[in-house]
């Protein structure tokens, strides 16, 4: 679109259609508010996205409840870091893509610099014994938690396979430790996903269709 | 050698087929150990940085590529896991469109329930290249334990981790 001074009159207003929410959310404030919550953003993405719902729901008014309860629904069924997907979301409903960009630099700056700086500091003095020593202790400890993590990740989603039955319980079990098996014996990993997700994707067709014969 | 494009390839496949930010673990280490530009060790230390620094957890990946490729494997990384969420755009279109189909819901949770065992299997390989014993297992249960009480920070945790494993070995 372009706009020809002088030919229209001294006073014509320039229409544009922007987003919906764009009274208060200028630029600045936004990249502002996003690199706040990069800078607390410790303790992984569970705390961050209570920082968020706080930032953007309850503090600032941007994003109503619901449209969050949305947005955190289509995060999960999107690829890769659901934190980051949240924050693109996000910046696309306040400004658009410049919001986007704006919210990505903002929430990855300060994290991403720090976990380079522990890197950088960290690849100096791997190969020094006690270092060495310190790392065999490690190792473990993040095994823990990493057993932990499966865990929390798990259970919501076995959580809703028996809310839905036994039959769901029981393939939702199958699936885990099927792939587990699976992946032993040398599976490709991407095609274990997609087969285990197919299957349970078809399920979850077959038991609408099911369900909707029943009723 | 690494190459570059290969590898930018590889983390931004891993990435578009898994969700989370440990999603990609298992495909990564698949294909990573498979060319031999990676190590179980390269993993775990990545790993450690990844749940001590600030940010989505999924920022292990930038400290992997660092370890594996320098500054050009860390940039690399960044851009890597910051594509795929770019398609949340497409999602809401299609959301909107089709709303949350069972079908739908069912394929996600099938895919993320298979990467968990999978990596379950990956957890229990970076145990065994790191030794198995007495003391290691000690200190698995340990971080566990301590975990589940959610009272200690990770970083704490990860701490007295590297206190055992001086003291151990």
């Amino acid at each position: 679109m372009y706009t020809s001074t002088g030919s229209t009159g001294p006073a014509s207003p320039v229409l544009e259609d922007g987003p919906e929410h764009p009274k208060q959310a200028s630029a600045w404030l936004l990249l502002r508010v996003w690199l706040e919550l990069g800078i607390q953003s410790f303790g992984g993405g569970t705390a961050t996205q209570m920082l968020i719902y706080r930032a953007f729901v309850e503090r600032r008014r941007w994003i109503t409840p619901d449209e969050f309860t949305r947005s955190w629904a289509m995060v999960h069924l999107t690829p890769g870091i659901n934190l980051l997907a949240l924050t693109v979301l996000i910046g696309w409903k306040l400004r658009g893509v410049i919001g986007v960009a704006l919210s990505l630099a903002g929430l990855l700056l300060p994290s991403v610099s720090i976990t380079l700086l522990m890197t950088a500091i960290y690849s100096g003095v791997r190969n020094q014994p006690l270092v060495q020593a310190g790392l065999r202790g490690v190792v473990p400890a993040t095994v823990g938690l990493g057993l932990l993590m499966s865990w929390q990740l798990a259970r919501p989603l076995l959580a809703a396979s028996r809310r839905e039955g036994r039959g769901s319980l029981a393939l939702g079990t199958l699936l885990l430790t099927g792939s587990a098996v699976a992946s032993l014996l040398g599976t490709p990993v991407i095609l274990l996903i997609a087969v285990a997700g197919l299957i349970a994707g078809f399920h979850g067709w077959r038991s609408t269709s099911a369900s909707g014969d029943d009723a | 050698m690494i190459e570059p494009l290969t590898y930018f390839w590889l983390l931004l496949k891993a990435s578009l087929f898994s969700t989370g930010g440990l999603g990609n673990l298992p495909i990564l280490h698949e294909d990573l150990l498979a060319r031999g530009w990676a190590t179980e060790r390269h993993f775990a230390e990545a790993l450690a940085v990844g749940q001590v620094s600030p940010g989505p957890s999924g920022l292990w990946v930038i400290s992997l590529g660092f370890l594996t490729a320098g500054w050009l494997g860390a940039v690399l990384a960044l851009v890597a896991i910051s594509l795929p969420p770019l398609l949340v755009l497409a999602v809401e279109r299609v959301y909107n469109r089709t709303g949350d189909h069972p079908a739908v819901r069912g394929f996600i949770r099938g895919l993320s329930l298979a990467v968990i065992g999978i990596f379950l299997v990956v957890l229990a390989g970076l145990m065994i290249e790191n030794g198995l014993d007495i003391g290691t297992a000690l200190i698995v249960l340990g971080s566990l334990a301590l975990g589940i009480t959610g009272r200690v920070p990770v970083v704490a945790l990860l701490a007295l981790g590297a206190l055992a494993g001086i003291a151990f070995y």
